[in-house]
């Protein structure tokens, strides 16, 4: 029979807890209203909807326990970083869960006490011996170790985080640190002050036996109080600096599912959603590796993990530097376990930035540029394009061979796609273009609208308003032109190690089109890192302020990446990296165009 | 008994260190891995600013070196220090030992097909400066078509002050090759258009200013400050060449038969691999470093290791001539020494 010792059903020792948790409940509710509040009325407006539509409540929900709790995209990354964040997450849920079962089926009327579920076994004692609560004890001891075991994990991932997959991790700050021992010793010091009153309170294999053991050297029951406040004082001292360290995730990330569910974009570089990212930031360093500018050490301090501190911090001279030199590639983003859009928060800071000149192209004469109108494809080159004739010349003739009724739209000089202006903040002048273009396509009167170089692509694809156009990059082109027997090529037999694009891979989902195309030339190979992780070949402008000497490293380093299983050449389906790369490269470096260019035969450039 | 010394390198340098070194009655060994000797002086036809024939100063400088010991079509493989002095071991199975290296492994013209955007490699009318004197020389190339010569670029700086190309040092030679080489077009095709894009004009060597006055006054010749942009070809094959005057602020279009490109020096990556195996420095541009950039640029910190010509940064040829002469002299007075 289970019945309570204090009638009162207090203790001072739970005074740490209470003030500290709510210190966070308020602190949480104050920060929720506060995002809210900032974020615009439409974006308010479109999250309130998602919450009435089943489907994205059904994500909202799996979202929950998959990311908070089972942390199912850590264990893709390593099984034993996935094991190690899972069991203190989910372990910790389910004995606050337990916890409050306990509560409800044994002293029901206590059920409003906010302490009585973590300390259950403080209050209430077991008079007989049958084996009610057993169950529920035998989980909970359960729990526990599989908590213990994460917190071991833990211990030892501080020291050797190669073993879980990470070469390096953050250093935390001051409160990081306090946050991470408070956190170590809460389960131990659970497992200790249970293991005092496992004899009056009950317990199972774990808290049992240590009673046990315990006894051996204590007989009185007293000294079990001072365990019981060291337990509530680190649980009070973990939420008091929670919401100053990076554990505040752990509130932050429930809010952040469903507005990231609900499709709310960064509008602003500090507040509403970018608010809510910055502090779902579990400072896990995940995008350390990920980042192709930790090539060189003394970049480690720019990546997104501590790009969201300086961002909590409000250091602007920090912000600001790392925001510029960063590449947006978007591999940070890529590889978040929470999902915060590195690329976006700094371009959102870029965008902060006052110009003592605002751009206007209204002279520009958008007439004249397309030579014939009236067909069916309007290939666009864009600037890299131009600067890498080679592969305009392979997509011309590819054309040909193709028979393809095409015109240029940039033949003898064309506008900008914008995209360069949009990734430095300059949202209006990108505008500009953005019209500009639009109506010469509009006026073109083609269905599709073909791309080679994937930064036009990207804006072309996701910024302009060209309903009924097709957008397609020459990969997705080529591709079908090959499927519908369009192009006949015959494969080369060479090995080709194909480069993902960051603005095609990772901007666009654009993985298998390529591949199909590269595969149908010669023989596809691939580096270590590919896909959603392939590495920026340095020569970004997304960037800034890196110089050519610092981006050389990093031309180098995504070439080892691609070249380790020696192929006859790197293929990609970007000029600007194809330019970047031949720099440095000691294999051939091609376009897919000039690749099937040169094995689909004819050479037939319209003249 | 006389003193060897290794020469590597048989290039202009090279030849004139040797004749100077048998002059003082040494015995200079010169290593050249080409067929050979004279280097890229070799392939030239003229040189400024007197429009010298560069087959004369090459067939003096075969004569004063004729009695050294020459190895054609050979490498270094491998260098060894010994405690008083270095192993060469050629690819010939020969091996020298020697108290004496002197280094004439000169430069590398930058390949110009690593600027895609001038088209070299993908358009039928572009050369490089290199192409142009082959021509010159009497050789034929199908992409200088003699019978169309209207209009005629010069692009200069292509590899050359480029921190994009990863070659910030400035190749020297350029702009007056491209000033020499658009005067002897102009000799050639009266009537041509001849258009030189320029960043700066560096103009520092004796009458080459002058060279510049007789290019502008007397031959009419072009010269636009600003970059090239982009190259591309129009229907009728003939090049479409974009930059920028920057004087007037204005962007322009010419339409070209000919675009030459002007490439730069490179280090020699023979001179690196030479370096790493005796462990000699290089300076930040990759070229060798002299023990002092003023006052010992023949000397390298090694001892019994000394340097003439390009292969510690571009160099003319009266420069490298004299650099030759006085390694020659250094080394003379180190045997003598000792």
């Amino acid at each position: 029979m289970m019945r309570e010792i204090y009638p009162s059903g207090f203790n001072s020792f739970v005074m740490p807890f209470m003030l500290g948790m709510l210190f966070v409940l308020g602190w949480c509710l104050v920060g929720a209203f506060r995002v809210l509040l900032e974020l615009p009325k439409e974006d308010r407006k479109k999250l309130a909807l998602s919450f009435l539509n089943p489907k994205t409540m059904v994500k909202n929900i799996r979202d929950w326990f998959f990311d908070c709790l089972f942390h199912v995209k850590l264990w893709k990354r390593n099984k034993l970083l996935g094991f190690m964040h899972s069991s203190i997450a989910f372990g910790w849920f389910m004995i606050i869960l337990i916890g409050h079962i306990e509560v409800f089926l044994y002293t029901p009327e206590r059920i409003h006490r906010l302490w009585y579920p973590i300390f259950f076994r403080f209050f209430v004692a077991i008079s007989d011996s049958t084996m009610e609560g057993a169950f529920l004890f035998f989980l909970m001891d359960l729990f526990l170790l599989i908590i213990l075991i994460g917190i071991l994990l833990a211990i030892i991932k501080r020291v050797h985080s190669r073993l879980f997959g990470m070469r390096r991790t953050t250093r935390g700050s001051l409160t990081d640190l306090i946050g991470l021992y408070a956190l170590w010793s809460i389960f131990p010091l659970r497992l200790l002050a249970e293991g005092f009153t496992a004899d009056i309170s009950g317990g199972s294999f774990l808290t049992k036996s240590l009673n046990g053991l315990l006894h051996l050297f204590y007989s009185d029951p007293t000294n079990a109080l001072p365990v019981w406040w060291a337990y509530s004082i680190a649980l009070g001292v973990f939420m008091f600096v929670l919401p100053f360290s990076r554990y505040m995730h752990i509130p932050a990330e429930i809010l952040l599912i469903p507005m990231r569910n609900a499709g709310i974009p960064i509008r602003h570089s500090r507040k509403g959603f970018s608010r809510l990212q910055v502090h779902s930031c579990p400072g896990c360093g995940v995008c350390i590796d990920a980042c192709p500018l930790s090539t060189v050490p003394v970049n480690v301090r720019d990546t997104t993990v501590y790009l969201n501190r300086q961002l909590k911090r409000n250091n602007r001279k920090r912000i600001e530097e790392i925001s510029d030199k960063c590449l947006l590639c978007g591999k940070c983003s890529a590889v978040c376990p929470v999902g915060v859009e590195g690329d976006k928060l700094r371009i959102a800071h870029r965008a902060t930035r006052e110009y003592g000149i605002s751009a206007d192209y209204s002279m520009i004469d958008q007439e004249g540029f397309v030579k014939e109108k009236g067909r069916r494809v309007l290939y666009f080159a864009g600037c890299m394009t131009h600067l890498t004739p080679s592969i305009k010349r392979s997509l011309v003739s590819i054309l040909e061979t193709a028979g393809e009724d095409y015109s240029l739209m940039d033949e003898d000089g064309g506008i900008c796609c914008g995209r360069p202006m949009l990734t430095a903040g300059r949202k209006d002048a990108a505008r500009q273009m953005i019209q500009k273009n639009t109506e010469i396509i509009r006026s073109s009167g083609a269905s599709v609208l073909l791309l080679s170089c994937p930064i036009c692509y990207r804006i072309f694809k996701q910024d302009y308003r060209l309903e009924g156009i097709e957008v397609l990059h020459h990969s997705e082109y080529i591709d079908r032109l090959i499927s519908e027997k369009k192009l006949n090529i015959s494969g080369t037999g060479l090995r080709y190690a194909y480069h993902d694009p960051c603005e095609l891979g990772r901007g666009c989902g654009i993985y298998e089109e390529p591949r199909n195309v590269v595969s149908a030339a010669g023989v596809l190979v691939e580096g270590a890192k590919k896909g959603k992780e392939s590495i920026c070949c340095g020569g970004s402008l997304g960037s800034l302020t890196l110089t050519d000497e610092q981006r050389k490293r990093l031309a180098e380093n995504a070439l080892g990446n691609l070249t380790a299983d020696s192929p006859d050449a790197v293929v990609t389906a970007c000029p600007l990296c194809k330019n970047t790369f031949n720099r440095y490269a000691d294999v051939p470096v091609l376009d897919i165009a000039e690749i099937v260019a040169q094995s689909s035969g004819r050479n037939n450039i319209k003249h | 008994m006389k003193e060897i010394i290794a020469i590597i390198g048989g290039g202009i340098a090279g030849m004139e260190a040797a004749a100077q070194l048998l002059k003082f009655g040494h015995a200079p060994i010169i290593i050249e891995k080409g067929e050979r000797l004279g280097g890229h002086v070799a392939r030239w036809n003229r040189l400024f600013p007197d429009l010298t024939p560069a087959g004369e100063l090459i067939e003096r400088l075969t004569e004063a070196c004729k009695e050294a010991s020459i190895f054609l079509n050979t490498e270094v493989s491998l260098v060894n220090r010994l405690r008083d002095g270095y192993n060469i071991v050629l690819s010939n199975g020969i091996t020298i030992s020697t108290k004496y290296i002197l280094m004439t492994t000169g430069f590398k013209m930058f390949e110009a097909s690593k600027k895609e955007e001038y088209g070299y490699g993908i358009y039928n009318n572009v050369v490089t400066n290199s192409d142009l004197e082959n021509w010159f020389n009497g050789n034929r190339d199908e992409r200088i078509d003699s019978s169309s010569m209207k209009t005629i670029g010069f692009v200069h700086c292509v590899g050359s002050r480029d921190e994009k190309a990863g070659n910030g040092q400035c190749s020297k030679v350029c702009c007056i090759t491209a000033i020499k080489q658009a005067i002897e077009l102009k000799e050639m095709y009266p009537d041509a258009q001849i258009y030189c894009f320029y960043m700066d004009l560096r103009l520092f060597g004796k009458k080459f200013e002058d060279f510049y006055t007789k290019a502008q006054r007397d031959h009419g010749i072009h010269f636009i400050r600003g970059r090239v942009s982009e190259v591309s070809e129009n229907i009728d094959g003939k090049l479409i060449v974009k930059a920028e005057d920057t004087l007037l602020g204005k962007p322009l279009k010419v339409t070209l038969d000919l675009l030459v490109l002007m490439s730069g020096m490179t280090c020699n990556p023979d001179s690196s691999r030479l370096a790493s195996m005796i462990s000699l420095p290089t300076d930040s541009d990759r070229f060798l470093k002299s023990e002092d950039n003023i006052t010992h640029i023949t000397s390298s910190p090694k001892k019994g290791v000394f340097y003439a010509g390009a292969c510690t940064g571009p160099k003319t040829v009266p420069e490298t001539l004299a650099e030759a002469r006085s390694a020659a002299l250094d080394i003379h007075f180190k045997i003598q020494e000792s």
